[in-house]
């Protein structure tokens, strides 16, 4: 018998607003910010906050595993982004020289018609939704971003490679105007265009998401404006940011980490406590803001959707 | 010019405790803290052997046993933060990644010579043991390669703290045949 199931981020038909009281939420909250503006005390708690003005149309994420969200400030001030610098804390004052208008994404190799794509039609032709995920970097912090984006799967469907594409593979954009560490020839941090790749049965995996926004707001600079790559049961570094191009290939693409140093970082990252890196352990890990550690899960907590891709591949060896 | 460099040497604890505690602007503690004890320690151990180099211009030789302690104080930082906070005092954890990985050990063994140059640098036992206390180039050898391996890349302003080793370094043998000759 076949049995339609939900997925365990959908929610139910009856937790779904209506469409009225969704287009009226304007309204909605007005009224309701004007009634506690007098106390003001909420509003001091909003602007405490720091959070965004939503500019996103998407589908909430119920948040089923009650995960608890890093907040906005912590999730755009603290970012590696090598383009501007390693240092983590400084990206977000750097990152205003990115410019995102008009943005393009060029599409070529196994496909059936190479293109380029806008983004801005992007975001008409795919519905978004929220996505509350994991993120463990490959440094051992951690952190939970509510982020907003379509699935990765539905964007090649669209994009139609041919059936001997096996990998997909992602650039960011190449601007030594727009990316400082880009113009350093010798002392850059890593080679550039950064890239990244998957294998498409990890692409085409329902978790896998083209993200353009966190908390209902347009993807930050720092956080890899106007559109990046997340995967949630890899380590960050796997999650690009500020994508210009994609390609379809048939050979493994060789990523920027992995042709920095191959001895630490392989072509999977995927997240595993029981595979050390060979400088520090990877048990465990620091979620942004906090003083302790905590364990770190098996495919950071979403074994259950992707241990069948790696079934009989041994994880100690393509790491 | 004692009370000076006290409160000097000082400060970096005093402003780390500050944001960690009282701002509560930092990300990360864990790293925030590996960062700036390491870097100061770093820097006030390199500076203590220096000291015999600037004596023409300053000299400060009387306050080396002073720079020195500071140097391992906030080395002690960096290992509590291992065990205490990285770690959280598992035991079985601490040793097996001291004895496993090479990045852990080459800091340990560092931090075990400063921890030995630091008990012996009293007075009595000074007389003693003073003749170890060279083992400090050794430690300065193990605490650079400690600190290149835990970059993910070297960018310029990693380079040049190496080349500002590698002169100090040069000088440092410069001064020892110099005077090794004149003897």
């Amino acid at each position: 018998m076949y049995k339609l199931t939900k997925k365990d981020w959908e929610i139910s038909e009856n937790e779904v607003t209506s469409k009225e009281l969704f287009d009226n939420r304007r309204t909605f909250l007005k009224l309701g910010a004007a009634s506690v503006i007098a106390s003001g005390s909420i509003m001091e708690a909003l602007a405490k906050e720091k959070m965004p003005i939503k500019n996103l149309k998407f589908t909430e994420d119920p948040n089923p595993n009650n995960l608890i969200l890093n907040t906005y400030e912590q999730i755009t001030s603290h970012n590696n982004f090598y383009e501007f610098t390693t240092n983590q804390r400084k990206v977000k004052d750097m990152a205003h020289t990115l410019n995102t208008k008009n943005w393009t994404i060029k599409v070529d190799g196994l496909v059936e018609k190479p293109m380029t794509l806008d983004f801005d039609d992007l975001l008409k032709k795919f519905a978004l939704e929220e996505r509350i995920y994991r993120f463990r970097c490959v440094e051992g912090w951690s952190m939970v971003v509510p982020w907003i984006g379509f699935e990765l799967s539905k964007l090649i469907k669209y994009l139609k490679p041919l059936s001997s594409a096996k990998y997909i593979r992602f650039e960011t954009l190449y601007d030594e105007q727009m990316f400082p560490d880009q113009k350093n020839k010798v002392f850059n941090a890593i080679d550039y265009p950064y890239v990244e790749g998957l294998r498409m049965d990890e692409a085409m995996n329902e978790l896998t998401l083209m993200a353009v926004g966190l908390y209902g707001s347009s993807m930050p600079k720092q956080n890899g404006a106007p559109i990046r790559l997340i995967v949630p049961w890899k380590y960050g570094f796997k999650s690009i940011k500020s994508i210009a191009k994609i390609s379809f290939t048939d050979k493994e693409p060789l990523n920027t980490w992995q042709k920095e140093n191959p001895k630490e970082y392989g072509f999977y990252a995927n997240v595993n406590p029981k595979v050390d890196h060979p400088r520090w352990s990877q048990a465990r890990e620091r979620v942004l803001g906090k003083f302790f550690k905590q364990n770190t899960l098996m495919f950071n907590g979403y074994e259950k959707q992707v241990a069948h891709l790696y079934k009989g591949m041994d994880l100690t060896k393509d790491f | 010019m004692k009370y000076l460099l006290f409160v000097l040497f000082l400060l970096p604890l005093v402003v780390t405790s500050y944001e960690l505690f009282i701002l509560q602007n930092v990300n990360d503690p864990i790293k925030y803290i590996y960062t700036v004890t390491g870097v100061i320690s770093t820097v006030l151990l390199f500076f203590s052997i220096c000291l015999s180099m600037i004596r023409k211009w300053v000299n400060l030789i009387k306050y080396r046993k002073m720079i020195g302690l500071f140097g391992f104080f906030y080395a002690f930082l960096h290992f509590l933060n291992f065990t205490i906070l990285d770690a959280q005092l598992d035991f079985s954890f601490i040793i097996k990644q001291s004895l496993d990985k090479p990045f852990i050990y080459i800091g340990m063994i560092a931090f075990f010579i400063l921890l030995f140059m630091a008990i012996t640098s009293k007075k009595n036992l000074f007389k003693k043991y003073n003749k170890y206390h060279k083992l400090i180039y050794f430690a300065l050898i193990l605490i650079t390669i400690h600190f290149v391996m835990a970059q993910k890349s070297l960018t310029f302003i990693q380079f040049s703290y190496i080349i500002l080793i590698l002169a100090i370094g040069y000088f440092k043998l410069l001064q020892q045949i110099i005077k090794r000759n004149t003897i």
